[in-house]
């Protein structure tokens, strides 16, 4: 298998409050392509500090980030901005659609900011809001959204240009129960198509979906562990209990 | 490409959001830029309406004069030389008009209008062989002497012989400046009538107009001329002087509209980058959105550029439109020369293209993480608020205020943009003052008399005799005006001697003090700038060769000939300039109508003096009262476009604690109060620093014009504190009416919407 992302030694030390702030101490992390990972932790633990620098939304202090084996931790702002465009889609836990366009402007748009035609953009979206079951709501404004329905419309976003890397950033913690259910099962069936996933939660539920969850604390990670994936079609209560 | 049909989509669903912000950014734009266009346009109408004309009557270059018919194919044949106008026949006359002389010249012209320098009927018809007692006159003689076409036009010729013809069209023209600064008066004639008229060659003169193929060759055409014509020509005269003649001494006009054009374009700027910053302030979520989604820093600024540069383009483009448009139906075609436009337009894209730079690059610069930036600032209890607070107001009005500071940069272009065009607001009421007081007062502008009487075909004595008994005429003084060569100076200024040195004209002094005895005089601004000297140095003159010296003693308010005048008493001229005197000057009782009192002198000398109205400056400048109004509807749209701006950020900023608020038991009229209150004292602040800052520069400002344009310092009055008061009053009414819409809006939006 092929590794997808990379990180070595990475450190983010916020100085910009005065006193240093050691969000994020020294993270060695591995992805392979297809893995889903599900990054937990307390709060205040750096897990979005983490995810924000592996999308090059934030600079990092010190280490390396690399990307379908290239480095891109030295890239500049606008080195990361074309970078995302075609290999990295983001979902955060909120502020995630641009509120003045519509549902199908939002999902257009990073087809047309990677050089899709206005067609193909169209097209793609057409495929995924159907997907989502979102058709009919292509017109509306995100404000006229659930929570669950536009949190769907960002997870197709993300996806709009079939990105090497999905971040996402615990998207379903602002969800109820049934609105999470639907965004997982959205983020299981991507997974399925071999879609590479590194998602931030604190709740076990959610991460229980992941093949592999690994825990920060303090900013470092304390514990990576792969989890057997589940097979509901094929395994008896027997082995499961077994396993335990 | 990608990124272009990328941003486009963005740019098109954020300008649908907020249409009507975008549409008043659009207007206040169009407006500065039309505004700016009309000034122009009006300033080059009024103060230089020669290039019009020139180009409506397809005006001649250069005039000869010449006492027999010149040879026109020596004149033709002169290199450079396109086509001629003339020669016509032209004779001398004086046009007596209710007791009033003035001198003409009887052009005889064809009945077909010529092709060079054709004159322009205004009104009525042009000359017709079937009406050959008809006359056309030009039109600043027509309006000066009050004819209107069917008129009957007395005149009497060199021999002595009075004549009647008829006013039957009244026409413009390039050929000479405006009556009464350029005499004699142009009246057009048929040939055969002028024979009748005067029938003597000998008492007249023949006009030729020479269409040059280059302006710019008129100088050496004109020397050339000078030498074919050698004996014959009596003088010559060059489109040069037309123009110079006609131009007003309006650079009072001039600098107000270019300081109101300017200061109006920088609170229009001002108010772009306010529009432009406030939005990005408000989109700060969604441009990181975008940056997350592979937006480069520079595309973001580039877009917002894009987006908010437009919006300012198209204003400009609508207002060239507009501005054009206006000066073609007020004036008929528009004699603005393209590089003005071209200046303006271009001037405005600049300064739109800066003011949205900042706000875009700021924006560009915006993290690509959205939740950290996106909160607005919690400030703390800002000073104000806590006094709100010390004072026991409602609590509305105390989180208001806390609201109003918490953005300080915001606050400060929000109060700014508002002061700005406050402040131009009043320093052009300052202005109206400035005229309302010049028609008030005259004698504040050296105009205590309101009639200047000259005695006609009557002796002195008689004249004196009329003056003296009419029971309105206060005061008359005897009055002469001379012209004196400045010495070094190829140029002769006025010399203007009203009463005695005892019996003093009052001419306003404004620094030093009035003349006492012979040989001391006062001087206007533009005359003590020409000749270099102060008050109380010693000036010599030549007055018709013999020497005039005085010693200048004090400085007056001059409003005539850019005040290179030196006014004196009677006694301190050479008698041979002073006896008789050449008018009479009369100060009349409070209250008395100039007009009555003409007609009476008039009709109890039997029309034989003359008797003329003094112009008031203000009258002149009639022009500006329109400009000012104009002006003030443009600064008032932009000082609009700063609140709605001002507002709109204030909601965006209290979307989510609005929710916050109600929660806390707020009531929707005090949800309205508090965003009232912030925007309100924004408002008020900047309202009354702009009037505070414009009644302090005002009258410095208009002094300092006056000293410019000779008139002298001391005409500048500060607008009344009534008018003021209704000025503030009125743009804070205003402003807390167009706050209270939207504000009212958002207190009623239910709790859980988002
Ligand atoms: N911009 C910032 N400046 C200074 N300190 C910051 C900044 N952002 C985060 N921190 C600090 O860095 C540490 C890690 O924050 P981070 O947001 O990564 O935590 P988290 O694990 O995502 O927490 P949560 O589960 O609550 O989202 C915290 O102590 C936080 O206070
Ligand atoms: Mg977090």
């Amino acid at each position: 298998m092929s590794v997808v992302l990379k990180a070595v030694n990475l450190v983010k030390v916020y100085t910009d409050s005065g006193v240093p702030v050691h969000a994020v101490r020294g993270v060695d992390l591995e992805i392979e392509a297809g893995e889903f990972v599900a990054i937990m932790g307390p709060s205040g633990s750096g897990k979005s500090t983490l995810i924000h620098m592996l999308g090059g939304l934030d600079a990092r202090t010190s280490g390396e980030i690399w990307l379908d084996g290239r480095r891109v931790d030295t890239l500049s702002e606008s080195g990361w901005a074309l970078l995302r465009r075609r290999k990295v889609g983001f979902v955060f836990q909120n502020f995630n659609l641009v509120a003045n366009m519509t549902v199908a402007d939002n999902v257009e748009l990073p087809a047309l900011l990677a050089g899709a035609s206005p067609r193909e953009a169209r097209e793609r979206r057409e495929d995924l809001l159907a997907r989502l079951n979102l058709t009919e709501r292509a017109d509306a404004p995100p404000g006229q959204l659930s929570g669950g329905e536009q949190q769907r419309v960002a997870l197709a976003r993300a996806l709009a240009n079939r990105p090497s890397l999905l971040l996402a950033d615990e998207p379903t913690g602002n969800l109820d129960s049934r609105n999470t259910r639907d965004v997982l099962r959205l983020l299981g069936e991507v997974h399925r198509d071999g879609q590479t996933i590194v998602m931030v939660t604190h709740d076990a539920r959610v991460a229980a979906l992941a093949d592999r969850v690994v825990s920060l604390l303090d900013g470092e990670i304390v514990d990576d562990g792969r989890i057997p994936r589940r097979r509901p079609a094929t395994g008896t209560a027997g082995e499961v209990i077994d396993l335990r | 490409m990608s990124t272009v049909r990328a941003g486009s989509r963005w740019i098109r669903a954020d300008l649908r959001a907020r249409r009507g912000q975008a549409l008043l950014t659009v207007l206040a734009v169009a407006g500065i830029v039309a505004a700016l266009l009309t000034a122009a346009t009006l300033l080059e109408e009024g103060t230089n309406p020669w290039r019009g004309l020139f180009a409506q009557t397809n005006g001649a270059h250069v005039w000869a004069h010449t006492r027999d018919q010149p040879e026109l194919g020596r004149l033709l044949a002169l290199d450079g030389v396109a086509r001629a106008a003339g020669p016509y026949r032209s004779a001398p006359v004086t046009v007596v008009q209710e007791g009033r002389k003035d001198p003409a010249a009887l052009r005889a012209v064809p009945a077909t209008p010529p092709e060079v320098s054709r004159p322009v009927i205004v009104e009525g018809q042009w000359l017709s062989t079937a009406q050959p007692d008809g006359v056309v006159v030009e039109r600043s003689f027509a309006r000066s002497l009050g004819l209107r076409p069917g008129e009957p036009l007395a005149m009497n010729t060199l021999s002595g012989a009075r004549r009647v013809l008829y006013v039957r069209g009244i026409a413009d023209t390039a050929d000479q400046g405006f009556y009464p600064e350029w005499t004699p008066g142009l009246v057009w004639v048929l040939p055969v009538t002028l024979d009748q008229v005067e029938p003597s060659l000998g008492r007249s003169e023949w006009v030729t107009g020479l269409r040059l193929k280059d302006e710019d060759a008129t100088q050496v055409v004109a020397q050339r001329v000078v030498v074919t014509l050698d004996e014959q020509l009596q003088r010559v005269h060059t489109w040069r002087e037309v123009r110079a003649a006609m131009e007003l001494d309006n650079r009072l006009l001039g600098t107000l509209l270019a300081l109101f054009g300017v200061v109006g374009l920088v609170a229009a700027a001002l108010a772009l980058a306010n529009a432009a910053g406030g939005r990005v302030l408000g989109q700060l979520r969604d441009l990181a959105t975008l940056k997350s989604l592979g937006f480069t820093r520079r595309q973001v600024a580039l877009l917002l550029i894009v987006e908010h540069g437009a919006l300012g383009l198209l204003g400009i483009g609508l207002g060239t439109v507009g501005g054009l448009g206006v000066t073609m139906a007020v004036f008929g075609s528009t004699s603005l020369a393209p590089l003005p436009v071209v200046a303006i337009a271009g001037g405005t894209a600049l300064v739109v293209l800066a003011a949205v730079g900042l706000p875009a690059w700021r924006g560009g610069r915006t993290p690509p993480i959205p939740a950290a930036p996106a909160a607005p600032p919690r400030g703390h209890l800002s000073r104000l608020a806590r006094l709100a607070l010390l004072v026991r107001l409602p609590p509305a009005l105390v989180l208001g205020t806390r609201d109003a500071f918490t953005r300080r940069l915001p606050a400060f272009l929000t109060v700014f943009g508002l002061a700005v065009p406050m402040m131009m607001i009043t320093i052009g009421l300052g202005v109206w003052a400035t005229l309302d007081n010049f028609l008030k007062n005259p004698a504040q502008v050296g105009q205590t008399a309101s009639l200047i009487v000259k005695k006609g075909k009557l002796t002195p004595a008689e004249a004196e005799l009329f003056v003296s008994r009419d029971p309105d005429v206060r005061h008359a003084y005897p009055g002469s005006t001379v012209n004196a060569l400045a010495p070094g100076e190829a140029r002769s200024v006025r010399v203007r001697a009203i009463g005695t040195s005892t019996e003093r004209y009052p001419f306003p002094v404004a620094e030093g003090r009035m003349y006492t005895r012979p040989g001391e005089a006062v001087a206007g601004q533009g005359l003590l700038d020409l000749l270099g000297v102060r008050i109380g140095d010693r000036v010599r003159l030549t007055v018709g060769g013999s020497p005039l010296i005085v010693r200048i003693v004090g400085r007056a308010v001059e409003p005539d000939l850019d005040g290179e005048v030196l006014s004196l008493g009677l006694d301190s001229l050479a008698a041979k300039d002073s006896v008789p005197p050449g008018f009479y000057a009369l100060h009349l009782r409070e209250g008395a109508d100039p007009d009555e009192v003409r007609a009476r002198l008039l009709a109890a000398s039997g029309e034989g003096l003359e008797v003329q109205r003094v112009v008031n400056p203000a009258e002149r400048l009639t022009i500006l009262r329109v400009v000012i109004v104009a002006l003030i509807a443009v600064l008032a749209l932009i000082g609009l476009a700063n609140l709605l701006t001002a507002s709109a950020l204030g909601l965006r900023d209290h979307a989510s604690d609005l929710a916050v608020l109600k929660a806390m038991g707020l009531t929707p009229r005090q949800v309205t109060a508090t965003l009232v209150t912030a925007t309100g004292l924004l408002v008020v602040l900047g309202v009354f620093l702009g009037t505070a800052l414009g009644a302090l520069f005002v009258r410095g400002l208009i002094d300092l014009q006056g000293h410019a344009s000779g008139v002298g310092a001391g005409i500048g009055r500060a607008p009344q504190p009534v008018t003021l008061g209704l000025a503030v009053l009125a743009a804070v009414g205003a402003a807390l009416a167009v706050a209270l819409i939207p504000a009212r809006r958002a207190a009623r939006v239910p709790v859980t919407a988002r």
